[in-house]
């Protein structure tokens, strides 16, 4: 499989994920935009030291996963992308924050491993509540949802060409590289020779598709304005949903849950 | 060069949401003016092409390593800056959605570290000035010339911006222990050479185009003549250089990266002197370097660490809390196993 | 219903892309439009819609194609593009299908209606809310069809409608086309399809008409389609 195509069956998998039925799926997409975003700012916006208070946020996508039934083998094969940005970020502290912060036993824990350890836990919850937000909303609801919101139309509607576009060409840059690569055994990528004609036959054709994707939206009346299907009404439920998890943020922002429980056995 | 959400502090990714969408905004306004209804399908396309271009591996000569593509640069020269930043944002939002490439919070930081530099600054200050400067001449190699100078310096250019843009982003949110000096000279050099491969696809591209269908390309003549080198391309051309230049300064002080942080934060009477250079073996392991590190951290970060600066026992580092979360983990477990034991019933009932 | 008055066009000069064409297509035809590459058909096609202008009059209903008349006309004519892909720029087929009707101002309920009246007729009703880009070719080429009825045109043109289908697919096609009522134009070189589908067949040869008339006596001159480029259909071709 070349990278294009690794690239296609991630797509897939999103979207099949994505129209599945589940309480989740079933929740207005506004709520679970809404949602998503005051859970990463929660979870960005603790110490770097506060390991555990981000222990119990761990929590929300655990239920998530539960309540969807979302495997969560696929969101964690993706870490693999950014992750590697966050550790290398990441690993320095231990070596410049050295002052021990607490004891286990009598092996001193520095200040610098929390903080590497917190920020790593950040950059899997972050991830991972994005991730769920896109496995149990389809793209065209996100859309609806976001112009609903008061994005600008002009964004949305080029956002959700160009993601029906995206699957489209990179099947073409998927052909073409296998072509090439039967013809240039051996090689890992595109010769220097080749660098420009490569992508520059595909953007000449690309050109002439969008002139084509003009032409029939031409045919069909398009003067501006793009019609989205409806979405489902706002309900109760979704407002509740809402305003529970903002609510549970923010108390588990403010009161580390986590030392909490522990107090009640350890004194 | 993606960040990641967790990369950022709330106010500083907020920021850069409130700089991006500002940008979006204006450039929203500006396309709706020239009312080009063509544009959209155009914009769509070539944003797609981008995308499924960032995934082509381009041999670099010489080297067993293989380059990519960014595409900021070449959606600016296609596009035009505004119609090429919104399909940068598009092709963001996809990579930070479909395949968590960034994050959702990070999505302003990440527009403007590659949308608004390639885009904005590329086209305005690189390419517009040299494509209308009439450097190097007229006639046709001249425009190839201008046509490969702009890309290569546009996407070094740009690149430096954001990789910059990035280690300042991540000081100010107060995430690493790096020292803002060490982070740069870790960062810029290995973007420099990222961005001179990029220059180097980018412009072949972009050459293929010229010489197959010229009009496509923006401010580019289709037939070039003679014509005068205007006075306000060169001092943008010049401006460019100055920058460049700039830029490979700011490099070499970076490898002396206590003079860079002494420069930016003026930090004389702290006395700092002490090499952090990453050459050094006892590179920040000392303690005394440590502490200093500290202190520039304290001093440096605009946002320091909010609650936690001076706690002798800061909340969430105590055995209890340790003990806490492991019940927390317990917690988790039995949520799993009811979601699973929930599941099942269901399809022995269906 | 489509009337072509002396029309000739060229992109650039002294390379005439068509040139002099008359015809008329009555309400109600189905009309196969034939010729070798480059012989005229697609532009012959955009002319119709208005995506060039040449020069000579070209009538839809009586009302001659002009600036001025191109949302009138184009609500009265449906295109099918060859690639599918294009056809079907939106995420899923419903809303691909309710992108014509609602331009044109058709109430959401009405727009409902047809979405679910052509996608019974078709009998795609399960293709509905699929994504554009996970069906199959043969699905996409009917779910295009449908989004173009779903507009309820008057007049279908069809640019290769079965070019890249397994003979499953195809023969789903050319039935579906066949039990259309709409006066259809088709383009295609796909002669057997043709012959299926179309009652006369109008063909182009170097721009100009070459020959007009009823199907199975023009796609039978083995000697008229030899002499421009084209070949019997297989299915009166023989043995050799």
């Amino acid at each position: 499989m070349n990278k294009s195509e690794q690239a296609l069956s991630a797509l897939a998998e999103m979207d099949e994920l994505a129209a599945r039925q589940s309480p989740i799926h079933r929740l207005h997409p506004i709520a679970k935009l809404l949602v998503t975003i005051a859970y990463i700012f929660t979870v960005v916006s603790f110490g770097k030291y506060q390991l555990s208070g981000l222990a119990v946020m761990a929590l929300y996508p655990v239920l998530l996963f539960q309540l969807s039934g979302i495997p969560a083998r696929t969101c964690f094969h993706k870490l693999r992308i950014v992750l590697p940005l966050v550790m290398a970020v990441g690993l320095f502290n231990p070596f410049f924050d050295r002052s021990p912060l607490l004891y286990l036993g009598t092996v001193p824990v520095s200040g610098g491993v929390i903080s590497m350890l917190s920020l790593m836990v950040k950059g899997v919850l972050c991830l991972t509540a994005s991730f769920l937000l896109i496995a149990a909303t389809p793209i065209d609801s996100l859309c609806a949802a976001l112009r609903r919101l008061h994005v600008p139309s002009l964004l949305v509607t080029l956002l959700l060409l160009t993601y029906r576009y995206v699957g489209v060409m990179t099947e073409e840059v998927s052909i073409m590289t296998d072509a090439y690569r039967l013809r240039a055994p051996g090689q890992k990528g595109i010769h220097i020779s080749a660098w420009g004609s490569f992508l520059g036959q595909l953007l000449l054709r690309s050109m002439d598709r969008a002139q084509e994707l003009y032409a029939s939206m031409l045919l069909r009346g398009y003067h501006g304005h793009f019609h989205y299907a409806a979405v489902n009404p706002f309900r109760p439920a979704d407002g509740a949903y809402l305003v529970c998890c903002i609510a549970v943020f923010a108390l588990l922002r403010f009161v580390n849950v986590a030392e909490l429980l522990g107090r009640l056995l350890v004194r | 060069m993606h960040m990641a959400d967790a990369l950022l502090a709330p106010a500083v990714a907020a920021t850069m949401y409130a700089a991006s969408g500002v940008t979006a905004g204006i450039s929203i306004h500006k396309l709706r003016k020239d009312d080009e209804p063509q544009k959209l399908p155009t914009m769509a396309v070539t944003a797609a092409l981008v995308f499924a271009g960032q995934m082509i591996n381009y041999t670099i000569p010489g080297t067993g390593s293989s380059g990519h593509m960014c595409g900021g640069m070449l959606l600016s020269a296609l596009l035009g800056p505004q119609a090429g930043f919104l399909s940068m944002i598009v092709i963001l939002a996809i990579q930070c959605l479909f395949f968590a490439d960034g994050g959702l919070l990070a999505l302003g930081a990440n527009v403007w570290n590659m949308a608004f530099y390639g885009c904005f600054v590329g086209y305005y200050l690189i390419w517009r000035p040299i494509q209308t400067g009439r450097w190097f001449g007229s006639g046709k190699s001249a425009q190839r010339a201008r046509i490969i100078a702009a890309s290569i310096i546009g996407c070094i250019v740009t690149l430096q911006l954001g990789a910059f843009s990035v280690v300042l982003e991540t000081s100010l949110s107060g995430i690493t222990e790096l020292p803002f000096g060490a982070f740069c000279a870790l960062m810029q050099p290995i973007h420099l050479a990222i961005g001179l491969v990029e220059g180097l696809i980018t412009s072949a591209v972009l050459l293929f185009v010229y010489e197959s269908r010229p009009q496509l390309l923006r401010d580019v003549d289709p037939a070039p003549g003679a014509a005068k080198r205007s006075l306000k391309s060169t001092i943008a051309v010049l401006a460019v250089l100055v920058l460049v230049v700039g830029g490979g300064l700011s490099l070499l002080a970076s490898s002396n990266p206590d003079g860079l942080e002494w420069a930016l934060f003026g930090n004389e009477d702290a006395g700092y002197s002490q090499n952090m250079g990453l050459d050094e073996e006892d590179y920040g392991v000392s303690s005394d370097a440590a502490d200093k590190a500290g202190s520039i951290q304290e001093a440096t970060a605009f946002l320091p660490d909010y609650a936690f600066a001076d706690n002798d026992t800061p909340v969430g580092t105590t055995v209890s809390g340790i003990v806490g979360s492991v019940m927390v983990a317990g917690v988790a477990v039995l949520i799993c196993l009811a979601g699973g034991f929930f599941r099942k019933r269901k399809t022995a009932a269906g | 219903m489509i009337e072509f008055r002396n029309v000739s066009f060229s992109y650039e000069k002294d390379t005439p892309v068509l040139q002099d064409l008359s015809f008329r297509i009555d309400a109600g035809e189905s009309v196969g439009l034939i010729g070798a590459n480059g012989a005229g058909k697609s532009t012959l096609m955009k002319l119709l819609l208005g995506l060039l202008q040449g020069q000579g009059e070209i009538l839809v209903d009586g009302l001659a194609v002009s600036k001025a008349t191109l949302p009138e006309i184009r609500r009265r004519l449906g295109f099918v593009l060859q690639n599918s892909d294009h056809q079907m720029f939106m995420p899923t087929v419903y809303e691909d299908m309710i992108f014509a009707p609602l331009n044109y101002g058709v109430s959401r309920e009405e727009t409902e209606q047809r979405v679910d009246a052509v996608l019974e007729q078709l009998g795609l009703t399960a293709l509905k809310h699929r994504h554009n880009h996970k069906i199959s070719g043969g699905e996409k080429r009917m779910a295009a069809i449908a989004t173009v009825l779903a507009m309820e045109p008057e007049v279908i043109l069809m640019d290769e409608p079965t070019s890249a289908l397994d003979p499953y697919n195809r023969r789903i096609v050319i039935n579906t086309i066949c039990s259309l009522s709409q006066t259809r134009l088709i383009a295609s070189h796909d002669l057997d399809m043709i012959l299926d589908t179309c009652d006369r067949v109008i063909l182009l040869s170097q721009g100009r008409i070459a020959a007009d008339g009823p199907a199975r006596e023009i796609l039978r001159d083995r000697a008229l389609l030899e002499a421009h480029r084209m070949e019997l259909p297989f299915c009166l071709a023989g043995r050799e």
